[in-house]
């Protein structure tokens, strides 16, 4: 067994039980804080790989103080847990952009992201929407070659969706993180050899030819849990920082407009949003909508990762 | 008129219109606000399948252009990806009037799930209270449930 260990900073003692047990099957070692100030001594003492925290900390005055004591004992990654915070502090949370890994749910959904995230981590094994279904599911895969492409695999999708019995609800929302997450790779992802995003005001309704090297994948299943759709690009341009500000965007509510808002979009109609980057390399994005649950189920947020190839 | 195959806009009657398709970058909606009479369109939005980003943008600027032209905007038969976006974006909404809408409703006893026309005017002292109206399933006449939080789905109705 490894001495690596994983912290867990969390007020409250049934959740410290919860996470411990979850995070204790990865075979780490699992140190506990009750708040923010012995956390950071933790930190010095065993450098953690990862932590899990609680949003409070996220948003406490210390919060800065206790990111830098973690990034410089070389902790891998900070997962944020919404715990016994309200779904409504998640923009507070996003505005703070600083929260790669924020997981909202409770149990059992909770233990799923948890331990996936976690393993991801610890692995450094990060892509591949086959991590977030059961076994046994074989992914449909297409490819886009030109602009016009995106239309009917958005069709294919929702057909597909459609098909196998889900709601006109579930395949709606398929459709509009499918369009806007295969735009956003023929559209946004292209940069040339300065890092120019030589694509991104090109007028969206004139047809675009994609070369070899810019062709998208698209992939896709259904496990009865999860509608899982997963967009790769070839030039790994999107990063830590333009996603945060995407996702943290106050105004799409108001202005639906600028750019970002079809990352922002995309997070509102799904559950779990994961960003899987590879600088200069690779991007894969995949969103994650939970078919178990009925609407009235639903959190009004959802988790999101972002997780970089080191 | 179309744009592709994917958007077309019919005439049903004077200054009524109605949206059917996908309504992305390709859907032209500027021509619109030019089909009203005496100030008022009608937009039957029940044929909307899709819209995207773009599509919100172009919806965003046919309230403002509607708006430049003093045409007052009602609209029918809202689908629920529209009624998603007037609740995710508020500049969406605009001015327009929403008169009947698509709403999600599922039924406890059979299990059965459908998207049911909501009448706002008739509704209207039940939907200000931010309740659902009540509605029987077609396959086995039970009351369905409003399937949605009704402070989320309704959203769009409150005027900011």
């Amino acid at each position: 067994m490894s001495e690596s260990s994983i912290l867990i900073v969390h007020p409250d003692r049934k959740t410290q039980r919860v996470v411990q047990r979850i995070l204790g099957a990865t075979g780490y070692r699992v140190n506990i804080a009750d708040d923010i100030e012995q956390a950071i001594r933790l930190i010095g003492h065993h450098a953690p790989v990862l932590v899990v925290v609680d949003g409070s900390v996220v948003l406490s005055d210390r919060a800065e103080a206790f990111f830098d004591a973690a990034e410089a004992r070389g902790t891998e990654a900070c997962m944020t847990l919404l715990g016994n915070m309200n779904a409504d502090d998640v923009p507070k949370i996003l505005m703070r952009g600083a929260v790669t890994n924020l997981l909202v749910h409770q149990m059992p959904t909770l233990a799923e992201e948890l331990t996936i995230t976690a393993h991801k981590l610890l692995r450094r094994d990060l892509f591949g929407l086959d991590k977030y279904l059961l076994w046994g599911v074989d992914p449909r895969t297409a490819e886009l070659k030109q602009g016009s492409d995106r239309a009917g695999l958005v069709e294919q999708v929702a057909n597909d969706l459609r098909s196998a019995g889900q709601s006109p609800r579930v395949s709606s929302m398929a459709m509009l993180v499918t369009d806007e997450l295969l735009s956003n790779a023929v559209h946004n992802a292209p940069v040339d050899a300065n890092g120019n995003h030589f694509r991104r005001d090109w007028p969206r309704d004139q047809e675009v030819q994609l070369l070899p090297n810019e062709t998208v994948k698209l992939r896709w299943a259904c496990d009865a849990r999860y509608v899982a759709i997963e967009v790769n690009d070839s030039f790994g341009s999107l990063d830590r920082k333009t996603i945060l500000h995407a996702l943290g965007k106050n105004d799409v509510r108001e202005s639906g407009g600028g750019a970002g808002m079809g990352l922002a979009l995309t997070y509102r109609s799904c559950d779990h949003l994961v960003f899987n980057l590879s600088p200069g390399r690779k991007t894969e994005i995949i969103a994650l909508i939970d078919v178990r649950q009925s609407p009235t189920e639903r959190l009004p947020a959802s988790s999101y990762n972002v997780f970089v190839e080191r | 008129m179309t744009s592709g195959n994917r958007f077309r806009i019919e005439e049903r009657g004077p200054a009524q219109v109605a949206l059917i398709g996908v309504i992305d970058e390709n859907a032209d909606l500027t021509t619109l606000p030019a089909m009203a009479q005496r100030g008022m369109l009608q937009l039957d939005l029940g044929g909307v399948t899709f819209i995207n980003s773009l599509g919100v943008r172009d919806w965003i600027r046919l309230q403002a252009a509607a708006q430049a032209a003093r045409v007052s905007l009602e609209l029918c038969n809202v689908a629920e990806p529209i009624i998603h976006q007037l609740n995710m974006i508020i500049a969406t909404r605009g001015t327009a009037k929403v008169t009947s809408f698509f709403a999600p409703y599922a039924c406890d006893n059979c299990g059965r799930e459908d998207s049911l026309i909501v009448d706002a005017v008739a509704h209207a002292a039940t939907l200000a209270r931010g309740q659902a109206p009540a509605m029987v399933c077609k396959e086995c006449g039970a009351a369905m449930a409003f399937n949605d939080f009704p402070e989320r789905y309704l959203a769009f109705l409150q005027r900011d």
